[in-house]
């Protein structure tokens, strides 16, 4: 039920902002030289007709991606803008879901970044990353309005809670946001985003749904072993399936899920061989493409457009490394990224490449590793898919004690022959910021190479400006790091 | 001195209940949340405090480590444990309150790291599931403090724990319904000093003086002169004098939402089951605090059945600067009160008292909104 802060929706606003992210990505479309007439096409008239109020933000992205994909640049793809990669190709198909199902009668649930869609593939739901939207939006700097307007209304500030989640609820109380049947969240990474879509949830009074990640590890070998957390998962997982299954017509068929893990697991596997790809000298991909396979995962996992998509990123790093191509010619740096990107800066990497021959291998995202199963029986997929949440990207090193997070730096920095780590720590985001301090000391004492920390907002460009942030990477990069 | 005097006394961290239990040869463990069962530690004859700052001036160690957009209670303490102002603990006892409060926890254990320490994984919604999850968290907690201080924690002290505590919740309650009166018996500042005292101080000896206080009471004349009836609710909050300022104001804080409050003692545990089932049932069911996912709507009937049951004129919200957790939750509680029309007043605040100029004048300037209604 849409409540009355929704009926009450400020048009003018909406059209205005409208207006910029049109402009903002014409712009962008007028520097791209179109390169396959007949995708285009393809891909342009599906994105046609009404796609319902309330996803014209979705749709004027949906627009943007195509241009980008189109790009002479080659997002993702470089050198080789002739073809429309299978990321992009399934980003694509991501933003074209959401109308589709509408038009079909599918249930569309919205979740989180941290939350792989598997299940919601396997049960012929159609699967909405909220997150694509604050990414999407930060790249034009578009969630900066949607930020103010936020920050007026009260809720909360960008050192507080998160602009990942926040430009949805300032969309929503412009009847701006994509409106969901359903919504899900976990208790984990942090507080802010359980916060935000709890107010989301408050504000609409769709049907929500939150499974509890525990704070302990399952792994064997860990001190932190606890047996009963994959039960615990796969308990709470079975009571999920029972809620979506009386929230929407849909049955859950086990054949149909053992499948969908499958191909899941398909998946995975190559983006552990993209993984290890990675720690060849020269870094065979640029510095993005480690993100691209996590929103591949994150987005599409589960779904053979997905095992496409890795397979290709799995396929160039490959072809690559065989050839001894790098990523950035004459590679000096090695860099490690253990957080996110800084999303209102698209040409932020491009720059370190260019600036400094230097590369990033992965970001916190883009680290993803999820170990692949055996899918020979259902409890074995359910294992599967409690895997995938125990240990998605930021789930994984984050939930637990601040050990995890350091053994998978170390880990990272040894075997992937870091020369130096940069930390742009998001300010809102405490559970890692509160880390850092102690994971760069760590990271000197265990293998002697230097720390870069910052604070910056990752969604807002105005926070701590592209200037600034270039400023402090070049100092440590000339200074100290060369 | 009188009975509320004593209750003064226990505003120090180290306060002379806790000197006359160590000289016992007993153990003292704090704890950081209210989600942490204190009966199983006092089962243990362990005496269980809650950790406070109080006394933490200035804050370098928790800007550099937690950094500056961490909340002031987390750097607060942090600050403290460097110090070794909680060196006279035997321990602490942590739980996944908040992002903060865990990795609070984390810095601690390697920057001054105390004898003895244990984490509690405290589910973030409430069900069958969960419930049984956390049962089995609680039975861990039991047996490392049986390990580690070698005690036997069996069900029958466990029970005598829970009773105790239980008495505990039902003198509060006693005392706490006094405040529906015209004339309350008893201010907001003294109900939180009694409030912090309940988690300073042994329970037989807080039941006993909060015994002490209910007969004094019992008949007096009340609080009358008062401009507005007051509801205070929002983040961790252990500090009186905040609470004076309302009231030197003239509002007279009649009820309150916030950890030590309500939530820690509106019901029982339950005395006929099995003490660990008891105890896991009742932390995860009772009034929620926003961490826990899916029970908005529960808190914020609780708080206007508070607001109703109290008669409130008007409710003050304070967060913390920089708690994401009340954040959310006060904006779907602002939402509400605009709803049913009732005046609220949205304070933002450190852990430190500070800007207290400002927020007089804000609350002055709400208690003029409240007598013009």
């Amino acid at each position: 039920m849409v409540n009355e802060f929704i009926q009450t929706a400020d048009f003018k606003f909406i059209k205005n902002n409208l207006s910029i992210l049109v402009q903002s990505l014409l712009k962008l479309l007028q520097s791209c030289e179109i390169m396959d007439k007949e995708l285009l096409d393809k891909y342009t008239k599906l994105g046609r007709g009404n796609w319902g109020k309330d996803l014209a933000i979705w749709k004027t992205m949906y627009k943007g991606f195509l241009g980008m994909a189109k790009s002479e640049r080659g997002f993702l793809n470089p050198g080789k803008s002739e073809e429309l990669n299978p990321f992009i190709e399934m980003l694509l198909n991501a933003f074209l879901e959401i109308p589709k199902a509408r038009k079909e009668g599918i249930p569309v649930i919205m979740h989180p970044f941290n939350y792989e869609p598997e299940l919601f593939f396997a049960m012929n739901l159609a699967p909405l990353m909220q997150e694509i939207l604050s990414v999407g939006l930060a790249f034009v700097h578009m969630n900066e309005p949607y930020i103010d307007y936020i920050n007026n209304i009260g809720y909360g500030d960008n050192p507080t809670i998160c602009n990942a989640q926040r430009p949805l609820i300032s969309m929503a109380m412009q009847k701006a946001a994509p409106i969901p049947d359903l919504l899900f969240y976990l208790s984990t990474p942090c507080n802010s985003l359980a916060a935000s879509y709890q107010v989301f949830q408050g504000l609409t009074g769709i049907p929500s749904y939150n499974i509890d990640v525990p704070y302990w590890a399952y792994e064997e070998a860990s001190e932190y072993y606890d047996e009963k957390t994959m039960q615990y998962m796969i308990n709470q997982s079975k009571n999920f399936i029972t809620w979506l299954e009386n929230n929407t017509k849909h049955k859950f068929e086990e054949q149909k899920f053992q499948q969908t893990m499958e191909i899941t697991n398909e998946a995975r596997e190559y983006t552990l061989e993209f993984n290890e790809l990675l720690k060849a000298v020269p870094c065979p991909m640029p510095s993005i493409t480690g993100f691209g396979v996590f929103l591949t995962m994150v987005a599409r996992g589960g779904s053979p457009e997905a095992v496409k998509a890795t397979k290709w990123f799995r396929d160039t790093a490959a072809e690559n490394v065989k050839k001894g191509i790098g990523a950035v010619p004459d590679e000096k740096i090695r860099i490690a990224w253990p957080y996110t990107h800084v999303f209102f800066d698209i040409n932020l990497l491009n720059w370190i490449e260019q600036t400094f021959n230097a590369v990033v291998v992965m970001d916190l995202l883009g680290h993803y590793k999820v170990l692949p199963q055996d899918t020979s029986t259902i409890e074995n997929c359910f294992k599967s898919l409690a895997l995938g949440t125990l240990d998605a990207s930021m789930v994984g090193k984050c939930r637990g004690p601040l050990e995890y997070y350091l053994n998978y730096l170390i880990d990272y920095v040894k075997d992937y022959k870091i020369d130096c780590v940069i930390m742009p720590m998001h300010f809102a985001c405490k559970h890692v910021y509160t880390m850092a301090r102690i994971a760069s000391e760590a990271i000197r004492e265990e293998t002697g190479i230097p720390t870069l920390i910052f604070g910056v907002d990752s969604y807002d460009s105005r926070e701590v400006t592209s200037e600034e942030l270039k400023s402090k990477i070049s100092d440590f990069l000339t200074h100290i790091v060369l | 001195m009188t009975i509320l005097e004593k209750f003064y006394q226990s505003i120090p961290l180290e306060n002379p209940w806790i000197e006359s239990w160590k000289k016992e040869g007993k153990k003292v463990l704090g704890t950081f949340c209210s989600y942490i069962p204190d009966e199983i530690i006092y089962a243990a004859d362990i005496l269980p405090i809650r950790i406070r700052a109080k006394g933490c001036a200035e804050t370098p160690m928790g800007d550099a480590y937690l950094t500056q957009t961490a909340c002031s209670f987390t750097r607060c303490c942090l600050e403290m444990a460097n110090r070794k102002q909680y060196n006279f603990l035997d321990g602490m006892i942590s739980c996944n309150s908040c992002d903060q409060i865990r990795r609070l926890f984390d810095n601690i254990r390697f920057k001054a790291p105390p004898p003895f320490h244990h984490f509690l994984s405290v589910p973030g919604n409430v069900n069958e599931t969960t419930i049984d999850w956390f049962k089995h968290e609680l039975t861990k907690f039991k047996e490392t403090l049986e390990e580690n201080f070698s005690v036997d924690i069996s069900d029958n002290k466990l029970r005598d724990a829970i009773k105790i505590y239980n008495k505990s919740r039902t003198l509060l309650k006693e005392l706490y319904m006094l405040r529906k009166n015209t004339a309350p018996p008893i201010s907001g500042t003294d109900m939180m000093n009694i409030l912090l005292t309940n988690v300073s101080i042994p329970k037989e000896q807080f039941n006993e003086l909060l015994s002490q206080q209910l007969q004094e009471i019992d008949g007096k004349e009340g609080i009358s002169d008062y401009k507005a009836r007051i509801m205070l609710a929002g983040s961790m909050l252990d500090d009186p004098d905040y609470v004076k300022i309302i009231e030197e104001l003239g509002g007279l804080v009649v009820t309150d939402a916030y950890c030590l409050g309500p939530r820690y003692f509106w019901d029982n545990v339950d005395e006929t089951k099995n003490p660990m089932d008891a105890l896991a049932n009742y932390y995860m069911s009772r009034v929620s605090c926003p961490r826990m996912a899916g029970r908005q709507s529960n808190r914020v009937e609780h708080i206007v059945d508070l607001i109703k049951e109290f008669n409130v004129d008007g409710v003050i919200l304070q967060r913390m600067k920089f708690c994401a957790l009340w954040w959310g939750e006060i904006f779907i509680i602002r939402k509400k009160l605009k709803e049913l029309n009732i005046p609220f007043l949205d304070l933002e605040r450190e852990y430190v008292m500070s800007g207290v100029g400002a927020m007089k004048t804000r609350v002055q300037g709400f208690m003029e909104v409240l007598e013009a209604r």
